[in-house]
């Protein structure tokens, strides 16, 4: 009886070391796919890349960024990316994220397409401009009960060239919320012409990996990785009057423009509504205020939605939207830059087309 | 008795840390998923609610919030409700081909000073699966909170 327990021990033993042999020799050969090639933009330029891995994470590992907001997940469709040579069907999951037009044009999102064979990509080419940044946190202030100004100072490179409205990937360390890496997405608030730094504002979201990380972690003197710049949502060349709307620290890229509008004198008629609830919400009132002294053409107009009794408030009061369908008046002479959540700009866009603003004019950078 | 399976097991490894979100919703609770669902469900049923009153309320205030453009806005003289998006989507880990947005709404009790937060893939998970994600998850709700702070109305047998 014994005999025969042993040996059929010995038997099954056996049988698990063999399969762990099996599964071993299968990683390493069906699973391993060697190094292969991507050629992005028609060959200009050509990366050679361990195999198996998703293409976001083979192009970062290269020096070249694709912005993504939610580290490779799946969950923000960023990272678009088109896969002119040596894609495969797409997955399940890329699928609620790919439009039938980008279909056509093998759009695919590079987080979860794997690279097991050589691959032609194209993307745009600013993207090659996006470099990886080593900073110092140089300053942190309050600017409301929930907002943080974050001023970093580029350490390597020293100096970043960007536009004014674009954005950065802010990556966040492991600590309590979070045990690898994470990238998040922020407006620079700095002047372009600042080279030497880069400045955010950040709002507390409940819960939030970065905006905890940030509000309750970060302190001067920390070193930060971020990547950029990226984005398109900048200042147009023309001689249209600007509306600017935004509230909380969709601020950010509002500012960046205005102060790089002061640097390079640009004298065009702009006004720039503030939404916010009460007194406590409004923010940076001098700098906006110092501006308008040195831009003539410039208007700041803040405007709270609940004031409170103790807030004294004499400005304008009402949701922005209400704001600006009473005071725009030129909306066809009009181009409008918006930064806000989804059902901000919707409510905004509704609001600039009541006053004439044409839709080719609307210019918005949505916080999804 | 609910029974844990093949299926449930399934959507419990979509919970897990790092699949679809990088916590998961299931925090340091080693139960089966069918053990957090009885649980949370023998609560509000003690509370004489249900999840889908529950899910109704936080519809309500994400709805009425919504209207406060981001900020902060009175709903019903009572309460405070914030609704605020940031970038991305999610799907569930239930399945189904929705895509949920990542949006939090805060909503202020005034009179008991207290509140809560919740995205919309909560709503999905109370109202149609009676999940509120497992013990130790950073974004577990309470039932008995969220009736309280939202003061979800007693549903008459």
């Amino acid at each position: 009886m014994i005999v025969t327990l042993l040996i059929s021990i010995g038997i099954i033993s056996l049988i698990s070391v063999f399969l762990a042999i099996l599964l071993v020799i299968a990683d390493a050969t069906i699973g391993n796919y060697g190094v292969v090639k991507i050629s992005i933009n028609d060959g200009s330029k050509e990366l050679e890349v361990q195999g198996g891995q998703p293409l976001l994470k083979a192009l970062n590992q290269e020096g070249v960024f694709i912005p993504s907001a939610c580290g490779g997940r799946g969950s923000c469709g960023m990272c678009k990316v088109r896969v002119v040579g040596g894609g495969g069907d797409y997955l399940p999951t890329e699928l609620p994220w790919i439009s039938d037009e980008e279909k056509e044009k093998n759009v695919r999102l590079s987080c979860q397409f794997k690279v097991k064979q050589d691959v032609a990509i194209v993307i745009p080419e600013e993207l090659f401009l996006v470099k990886e940044f080593k900073t110092t946190v140089e300053s942190i202030r309050d600017l409301t009960h929930d907002i943080k100004e974050v001023r970093l100072r580029l350490k390597e490179p020293a100096e970043i060239s960007a536009k004014a409205g674009q954005y950065i990937q802010f990556e966040v360390p492991e600590y309590e919320l979070t045990d690898e890496r994470v990238y998040r997405a922020y407006s620079m608030a700095s002047s372009p012409d600042d080279k030497n730094h880069v400045e955010l504002e950040i709002r507390l979201v409940p819960n939030g990996i970065c905006t905890t990380y940030v509000h309750q972690h970060l302190k001067e003197g920390d070193e930060i990785i971020i990547n950029g710049p990226y984005g398109d949502f900048f200042l147009r060349e023309t001689d249209k009057h600007i509306i600017f709307i935004a509230g909380g620290s969709g601020m950010a890229p509002i500012k960046s423009m205005l102060l790089d509008m002061e640097k390079k004198g640009i004298t065009r008629k702009a006004s720039y509504f503030f939404g916010a609830r009460s007194k406590r919400d409004l923010f940076l009132l001098d700098e906006m205020r110092a501006l308008e002294e040195k831009m003539p053409n410039f208007s700041f107009i803040p405007a709270l939605s609940e004031p409170q009794e103790e807030d004294n408030w004499d400005g304008e009061v009402g949701l922005i939207t209400d704001v600006v369908r009473r005071m725009v008046s030129e909306g066809a002479n009009s181009e409008a830059y918006l930064c806000g959540s989804p059902g901000m700009i919707d409510a905004c866009i509704k609001v600039l087309d009541e006053v004439g603003v044409l839709p080719e004019n609307i210019f918005y950078d949505k916080f999804s | 008795m609910m029974k844990q399976t093949v299926e449930f097991d399934k959507i419990q490894q979509q919970m897990q840390k790092g699949v679809i979100t990088l916590n998961g919703f299931l925090g340091d609770d080693k139960r089966k998923l069918v053990d957090i669902l009885e649980s949370d469900n023998l609560t509000v049923k003690n509370l004489r609610r249900t999840h889908e009153a529950i899910a109704d309320r936080m519809e309500y205030f994400r709805k009425s919030g919504t209207e406060g453009l981001g900020e902060f806005i009175t709903v019903d003289e009572n309460f405070e409700v914030k609704v605020e998006t940031v970038r991305g989507m999610l799907p569930s880990p239930f399945g189904g081909k929705g895509m949920y947005g990542k949006a939090n709404t805060t909503v202020r009790n005034k009179k008991l000073d207290k509140s809560v937060v919740f995205t919309d893939l909560h709503i999905h998970f109370i109202g149609d699966h009676g999940f509120y994600e497992g013990k130790g998850s950073p974004f577990r709700l309470e039932p008995e909170e969220l009736i309280t702070v939202l003061e979800v109305p007693v549903v008459e047998e």
